[in-house]
């Protein structure tokens, strides 16, 4: 890492020479204290400078140890709380989407990169298919086939499964080194590792990111985060050469999650609102020309993406930056030659030339307007209302006070401490920093799954808090203070390791900035002396404390969170007894396999959507929908046929083809998560394309409640999701006390004991009633014609059977 | 040597106008700390769940019925993370800025040339911000979810 730093110094001190004396001014008085060590150093400009250099070696090594030594801890805390999982259940895949990436990457490893990209996966949306290379952003698939191509080329054998299983939590670490740079590079090394060991453990990035959990978003935080990083230093150094490297990063990005338009709107954004600050400077043009030219060619290398960045308002606002940029420089560029050029008019003038172009593009139609799924995030009110397949989903509600103070513990009150020390020394990056934390909270808000792009912001501005927090209270302290709390558990060891860093590395930092880089001016130069800040010793001996017993109880209470919250593989479930044994539930593999096993090759199941990755997975069964949700007619349809009676439906299995239909029942464990409960989407997606056919408001019973003991509608009763659920569930008793049929998840008894299938029969019920297949019966070979119905009258004919046969006179040619 | 290439070519044919037109006086760089009391308030807003009471109108305080039957005003949503009452998230949300208020306390209190006393006082009030938000989040906790932070 240091050698790389170094590197980067001396390229600054390369490249960007003539721009350097006119942009100093802003950037001079806040470069965060070691890199102003650094650049002296590697510049070699200043002769003075040369014996403190020498002096400093000794101490220079400390300062790269133990940034390396705290980052390491930091990963290997990351990635040991990430095993939570893996230690109790087992290396196994998780939830829904991971199914499909693992199947996908499955098919990589064993048919190769190419075969992958042109596979036509027909087993999945039957009878439509999906193609899914052009579908599917590859990078999640890509990365983990590298690391296990490399792994096999050094005669490592591991299942490509183990690697998707860990691929996350390694990249955990990854993303702890990351958010280090980038918040060195915005504020100072000390900043950057608090910042590294909260993203290593914070919860809100834990959730998606536990062994097991396969999904783009472990490895898209990662590439988000380095992209910001590289972006911060292009602008810093105002170099091609790290423009260049953002666009390299931002093509992963882009090949790894659709998160990435996050990314091309907020640079635009960083680059406009440098413009309206009065703070455009050449540093900022050659960083992003560098930027959006390469990094939009290299994103239209992606199939899904292709020419979507000029052709859909999403991209658009980094378009038109782009061409303001352009306008802005030309015209400054101008005015080198005629002093009375009025920048500010014509300056106005092109952004609303240019705003007025975009505008006119999408209304004559050549660029798209905002898909439903981003409009979403602007109109909080329109998913509701408009796209209840998107509002279905529970990660896309909208976000409570709880889940911020669950996922972030006491970063949630840094956060706008970070977000304050930034504005008041505010400089080109930080600013940066300032709008990433504005805009990202409020995505946080509209949506619970956005919470992951807020949470490495929080941990960068907490980590920026803390330590200017640190810097302020430890300054007078002697490293012996704190030494004495030393060694408590493995995580809190990391957060402390920071602590004990900063109790060494602070001293010296102090020395090695050159003498009124920081101190206050005048007369509060002579009171520093006696006492750094003029706060007693006790006083700030108790803040730091404080301090640490807050840090103690965010390592404590991230633990728990993971523990109990982020660590099911919800597909194997998991129920305590009284005395605290143990009870692995373990129904979805047991049906998966069933139908993997017992079931034709060829055999389609219906379901609905949540579990279409899941069986085509592990049962390697062909599905009707999935989780892709890609066309919405189609799940309408699954979701009126389970919506609708048994005679409606099997005109629409038959149609698509059904030979098993599988539901998920939770009535006998408790599981709220079945489809009973979800069936209110279903009817509501159906209503959407059918509301002929399905209205929503016959589900409830008459005083508006959604029930399925017997106050509730006959319309429920009759439909089929309602049958095969409680198909002889009448039968059962639970406990002595309890009625037959008593549904434990929904806490009543259900209203309809006598199901009867008619055109359907019980296939396969799991051990707990979790899954339950049911076999759509073929229609009888043809039905009986009677004697009155036949329309075709028999003539007997008279002629012998020699007669009968035709002769033809000349062969025909076919 | 550009400069002259430029004044006889284009500027040889085009004169710019010399138009007297100024940026109008109110519109100014808002302060630094403006800024922030923005990004705090919006802060406050969003944590608080606002959007979540936009987009799902739950009531501002919901009530149970006790085993005698009276209806009884409950706070807090137990036992659900996705759920929330408009006043709980206003309370909690005004938790969490009060504790950055703390912080922030602090670092004003670094000022070298505040008197002693108030300096005290500050730090106090800091630690009090700090600690009641702190304590208070825990206890919201501890409401909403009865098993936080046991077994």
């Amino acid at each position: 890492m240091s050698a790389s730093e170094a590197g980067g110094g001396v390229v600054v001190s390369r490249t960007s020479k003539p721009t350097r004396e006119k942009a100093s001014t802003a950037a001079a008085s806040s470069i965060p204290s070691e890199d102003a060590v650094k650049k002296i150093s590697d510049g070699g400009a200043a002769v003075q400078t040369k014996p403190t250099k020498r002096k400093m070696t000794a101490k220079m090594g400390f300062i790269t140890l133990f940034p390396i030594l705290i980052l390491t801890l930091a990963w290997i805390a990351g990635f040991c709380s990430r095993l939570f999982a893996v230690v109790r259940f087992e290396a196994i895949i998780h939830e829904f989407d991971p199914w499909f990436n693992y199947r996908a990457t499955h098919y990589m490893v064993k048919n190769g990169f190419y075969n992958f990209l042109n596979w036509f996966d027909e087993r999945a949306w039957f009878p439509l298919g999906r193609i899914v290379g052009g579908t599917v952003y590859p990078g999640l698939m890509v990365t983990s086939g590298a690391i296990h191509y490399f792994l096999s080329l050094l005669n490592i054998p591991v299942h490509i499964r183990d690697v998707c299983v860990f691929l996350a939590p390694i990249f955990s670490g990854l993303t702890a080194i990351a958010t280090f740079l980038l918040t060195k590079e915005l504020w100072s090394t000390g900043a950057g590792l608090f910042a590294a060991c909260f993203i290593a453990i914070v919860p809100g990035y834990i959730s998606r990111s536990v062994a097991g959990s396969y999904d783009n978003e472990g490895i898209a935080i990662f590439a988000l985060i380095f992209v910001y990083y590289l972006w911060v230093k292009s602008v810093n150094t105002g170099s091609v050469y790290w423009g260049a490297l953002t666009a390299l990063a931002y093509f992963y990005m882009v090949s790894a999650w659709g998160g990435y338009v996050f990314i091309i709107n907020l640079i635009p954004l960083h680059v406009f609102a440098l413009i309206l600050m009065g703070r455009f400077s050449s540093r900022i043009y050659v960083a992003y020309s560098t930027f959006y030219i390469l990094g939009t060619l290299l994103s239209m290398q992606i199939p899904f993406v292709g020419f979507q960045p000029i052709r859909t308002s999403e991209h658009m606002a980094a378009a038109g930056v782009f061409a303001l940029l352009n306008a802005l420089a030309f015209l400054k560029y101008l005015q080198r030659f005629k002093k009375q050029i009025n920048l500010w008019l014509l300056a106005g003038g092109a952004a609303a030339a240019v705003f007025a172009a975009v505008v006119g593009l999408t209304v004559t139609g050549h660029i798209a307007p905002w898909s439903g799924r981003f409009y979403s995030l602007w109109d909080t009110g329109y998913a509701k209302i408009h796209i209840p397949i998107i509002a279905s989903v529970s990660e896309h509600q909208p976000t409570t006070w709880t889940s911020y103070f669950f996922d972030l513990h006491i970063l949630v009150c840094l956060f706008p401490v970070g977000a304050y020390y930034c504005v008041k020394k505010i400089n080109d990056v930080r600013v940066f920093i300032v709008l990433y934390a504005a805009t990202a909270s409020y995505f946080s808000g509209v949506m619970i799954r956005l919470m992951l792009t807020l949470t490495p912001v929080v941990c960068i501005l907490a980590g920026i808090a803390l330590s200017e927090l640190m810097e302020t209270y430890l300054t007078g302290l002697d490293g012996s203070t704190l030494h004495k709390k030393e060694e408590k558990s493995s995580e809190e060891v990391v957060v402390k390791k920071t602590k004990e860093s900063k109790d060494k590395n602070k001293p010296m930092f102090d020395e090695a900035v050159s003498p009124g880089a920081k101190k206050p001016s005048g007369a509060a130069a002579q009171l520093e002396d006696l006492d750094p800040t003029g706060i007693g010793i006790s006083i700030r001996n108790i803040v730091v404390g404080v301090a640490c017993i807050l840090l103690v109880l965010f390592a404590v209470h991230c633990t728990w969170v993971t523990s109990n919250a982020y660590s099911s593989p919800s597909i194997v479930l998991a129920t305590y007894g009284h005395d605290g044994s143990r009870n692995i539930l373990d129904d979805f593999r047991e049906a998966y396999y069933w139908l993997w096993q017992n079931t034709d090759e060829k055999a389609t199941v219906m379901s609905w959507w949540d579990y279409g990755y899941q069986i085509a997975g592990m049962g390697n069964r062909t599905t009707i929908v999935d989780n892709n949700t890609w066309n919405n007619s189609h799940i309408a349809l699954v979701g009126k046929a389970m919506s609708s009676n048994e005679s409606a439906a099997i005109k629409i299995m038959r149609d698509l083809d059904v030979d098993y239909v599988l539901v998920i029942f939770g009535g006998i464990i408790g599981y709220s998560g079945d489809d009973i409960n979800k069936f209110l989407w279903m009817v509501r997606i159906a209503e959407g394309e059918h509301p002929k056919d399905i209205r929503e408001a016959d589900y409830f019973s008459p005083d508006g409640h959604f029930r399925v003991d017997s106050g509730g509608s006959k319309v429920l009763m009759n439909c089929l999701m309602y049958k095969l659920s409680y198909y002889r569930f009448g039968e059962i008793q639970l406990g002595n006390r309890q009625p037959f049929g008593y549904d434990r998840a929904r806490g009543v008894e259900i209203g309809f004991k006598d199901i009867k299938l008619e055109h359907m029969e019980e296939a396969f019920t799991s051990e707990h009633w979790l899954v339950r297949i049911y076999k759509v019966k073929k229609p009888k070979n043809h039905a009986k014609v009677t004697k009155k119905q036949s329309k075709i009258k028999r003539v007997i004919s008279q002629k012998t059977s020699r007669k009968q046969e035709g002769v033809l006179r000349k062969p025909v040619q076919i | 040597m550009l400069d002259f290439v430029y004044n006889q070519t284009i500027f040889g044919v085009l004169q710019p106008p010399n138009i007297k037109l100024k940026r109008p006086t109110w519109i100014r760089q808002p302060a630094p700390m403006t800024v922030f009391a923005g990004i705090l308030l919006s802060y406050f807003l969003v944590t608080g769940g606002v959007i979540y009471d936009v987009i799902v109108e739950p009531p501002s305080i919901g009530s149970t019925t006790d085993e005698n039957g009276h209806s009884r005003p409950v706070a807090f949503m137990p036992w659900r993370v996705n759920g929330q009452y408009i006043m709980e998230g206003l309370a909690a949300s005004f938790l969490f800025t009060l504790g950055s208020l703390g912080f922030i306390i602090f670092d004003q209190t670094n000022n070298p040339l505040m008197p002693k006393l108030n300096r005290s006082i500050w730090v106090g009030v800091g630690f009090v911000c700090i600690l009641v938000s702190f304590g208070m989040c825990w206890v919201f906790m501890r409401m909403k979810l009865p098993g936080y932070l046991q077994n």
